[in-house]
């Protein structure tokens, strides 16, 4: 078991002739992630690694059943790619594309809201579960099967975490990039809920960083519907905070977004946090024997 | 991007949301011209990029013709918070009945725009906020719809409005949100939007602050945002790369946003270290990235060390590490470079750094290599 994704996905890979998506393609077939077709406006009838490419996501679906659609577009046509995908029936669209405008972000989440879709992104890296499927950048080396699900903000801290978690011998269900942007597609609660559910995800690990209130209302859900032990760790207490103008930020965080509240909100809901980085292993291995 | 308020308040107007006679002034001449033309008394406002500007001194009175250019000159030459002020704003000062504030952020969760308003405007919002926040109304906006007059009608009506002032603000917040929308906002903020007493409502200051995600699509802002930066600062924002330059002794060039503020954390754990920057490469690395990141890095001054820590997912580091080597092998640096390079090719990574002795960790955890850091440093915890 797992969550989202296993070894028999199917997967689309939009933006599959850009220099990113053609190499990244090689690394996750070379994953075995079963990657059926591609699509790039204007390419259709071209392959890239044998895989064949399609001008429209509809035509895609036509011919192959798809679970999951990773996108490598450009920013500024990656709204209308997320929607093509969605209107297409995919329900998991996995957004690696970074600097989408964030008004863009907002049409497109609520757009997956509506159609009952589950955008992961953008600027995650990507979906992981290891020794069966990668979707996305996720450099797999840095992964192995086993029973913590990993829910990050940031990618490079997931694969760190990962790593670290590995080398004493624990490896993951699942690992999963929520994208560090202003507004991501599917916050923190949504995929705190799956791994709920997973029978084989025994701990769950949140790395979360300065900024926003996802933590804080991660920590209010943990307390009330998570049944399994969560780890928790914030990157970025020793950040000096930004210049701010005007109060709307403000006032909409209460006074929440820093290290601290969210250290606060997390301890306070009985997860146990990690202060360093390096803390998070011996943690884990705590809550697993 | 944060516009000025001079600037915020020529796109409001464009909108039709009305604002206080006046215009900028770059020198004291100017302001007095200005002052002549709408009569006193007029607000002088310091046109600087920070908040809390009014209790800061960047905003005066002037009632009398006479003093606006002396009172001009004093604050053109007076930098607020560290700033100098790119201007005055000269405005005829208005006879205000109600004060009210008026915003339009994004809430991150929900990933929704929200619109709040209280009648409680002025410098003291937030106070507002965390002693009553039941004084904030807000209206979430479907951000897949249009937002239409009959939406807020009752948000104003709560902060006690009535009659033409209420359909005045009514029409108000929907400009500002269309502005909001239009110009991929992050904060739209009249604050205060006044009644003023003969009963028109106008817009006293103005805050927009934009997506810089989006600036591809409002050209001539983009264009005055590359004006001001230099051609390194360019390529690195093309490129995706962050740098904010800290006061510190080791220089830190990370692949990520999250590693690097984790690494800052780690590195400020040792009383004698502290980060000189932090820089994220973003998820496009080049050979020529990294050389405009370290030629960035090295430019600052008591650099004890130099500390990378790359991941290589989306980024060809065993690319991006010969940039790397260039810069090292071309400016003869006897600094210690310590890195930890790991994921995608990371053997050839290890094997481009050590050619010119760059320390490599092959650990995993970011903290095994501060630690070796520190030891060649010659510092404790």
């Amino acid at each position: 078991m797992s969550i989202l994704i296993n070894k028999n996905t199917k997967i689309l890979v939009q933006g599959i002739t850009g220099n990113i998506g053609t190499t990244q393609t090689k690394y996750m077939l070379k994953e075995g992630a079963k990657i059926v077709a591609g699509v790039t406006p204007g390419k259709g009838g071209q392959k890239v690694e044998d895989v064949p490419v399609f001008d429209t996501v509809e035509e895609a679906v036509n011919y192959f059943k798809i679970d999951v659609s990773v996108l490598f577009v450009p920013a500024r046509v990656a709204k209308d790619s997320v929607l093509e995908a969605i209107d297409a029936g995919i329900k998991i669209v996995v957004l690696i594309t970074e600097h989408i405008p964030v008004h863009d972000v907002m049409e497109m989440k609520a757009y997956a809201l509506q159609k009952k879709a589950i955008l992961i992104g953008p600027t995650t890296p990507g979906i992981i579960t290891p020794g069966e499927c990668k979707i996305g950048i996720l450099p797999t080396n840095m992964f192995c099967p086993g029973p913590v699900g990993i829910i990050s903000r940031s990618g490079t801290l997931a694969y760190e975490v990962a790593a670290n978690l590995c080398a004493i011998g624990i490896g993951q269900s699942t690992a999963i990039g929520m994208g560090a942007d202003r507004v991501a597609g599917t916050n923190l609660i949504d995929i705190l809920k799956l791994f709920n559910e997973d029978q084989e995800t025994k701990v769950v690990v949140i790395v979360g960083e300065v900024g926003g209130t996802q933590e804080e209302d991660a920590a209010e859900y943990i307390k009330e519907k998570i049944s399994k032990p969560v780890v928790a760790y914030i990157a970025g207490a020793s950040v000096p905070p930004g210049k701010r103008m005007g109060h709307a930020g403000a006032i909409i965080e209460g006074g929440k977004g820093s290290a601290k509240s969210k250290i606060q909100a997390l301890t306070a809901a009985g997860t146990k946090v990690a202060n360093r980085l390096y803390e998070i292993p011996s943690l884990v291995k705590e809550l697993i024997s | 991007m944060r516009l000025h308020e001079y600037e915020a308040e020529e796109i409001f107007s464009k909108y039709g949301i009305n604002i206080p006679l006046g215009g900028l002034a770059k020198i004291p001449r100017e302001a007095k011209q200005i002052a002549e033309s709408i009569g006193v008394p007029v607000v002088l406002k310091s046109q600087v990029l920070v908040g809390g500007r009014g209790k800061a001194g960047g905003v005066k009175i002037v009632g009398s013709l006479d003093e606006v250019d002396i009172v001009a000159d004093k604050m053109l030459k007076t930098e607020i918070k560290g700033y100098r002020p790119e201007g005055l704003l000269v405005l005829k000062k208005v006879n205000i009945n109600k004060e009210i504030y008026l915003g339009i952020t994004i809430d991150r969760t929900l990933g929704i725009p929200i619109i709040m308003i209280s009648s409680e405007g002025g410098i003291n919002i937030e106070e507002v906020n965390r002693k009553n926040p039941e004084k904030i109304f807000k209206f979430p906006v479907n951000p897949l719809q249009n937002l239409y007059p009959y939406q807020v009608i009752d948000i104003v009506k709560k902060v006690g409005l009535s009659g033409g002032p209420l359909v005045e603000t009514v029409n108000i917040i929907v400009k500002l949100y269309k502005i909001f929308k239009e110009y991929d906002g992050l904060i739209a903020e009249i604050n205060p939007l006044v009644l003023t007493e003969e009963k028109k409502v106008l817009c006293v200051d103005a805050v927009l602050e934009l997506d810089d995600s989006a600036l591809f699509r409002h050209p001539e802002l983009n264009k005055r945002r590359l004006d001001a930066m230099s051609e390194r600062d360019k390529r690195l924002m093309k490129k995706g790369a962050t740098f904010v330059k800290l006061k510190g002794n080791i220089g830190l060039i990370c692949s990520g946003a999250g590693l690097a503020m984790s690494t800052m954390d780690m590195i400020k754990d040792y009383p004698q270290l502290s980060p000189a920057n932090f820089l994220e490469t973003g998820g496009g690395i080049t050979s020529d990235l990294m050389v405009d990141c370290m030629e960035l890095v090295l430019e600052q001054s008591e650099l004890k060390a130099i500390f990378l820590n790359l991941y290589g997912g989306i980024n060809p580091i065993h690319e991006g590490v010969k940039g790397v080597a260039k810069v090292i092998c071309e400016r003869k640096l006897n600094i210690p470079i310590v890195a930890k390079a790991l994921g995608n090719r990371q053997e050839e990574t290890w094997k481009t750094l050590e050619e010119v002795g760059v320390h490599i960790i092959k650990d995993t955890e970011t903290q095994k290599a501060i630690e070796y850091l520190a030891k060649l440093l010659g510092v404790e915890k």
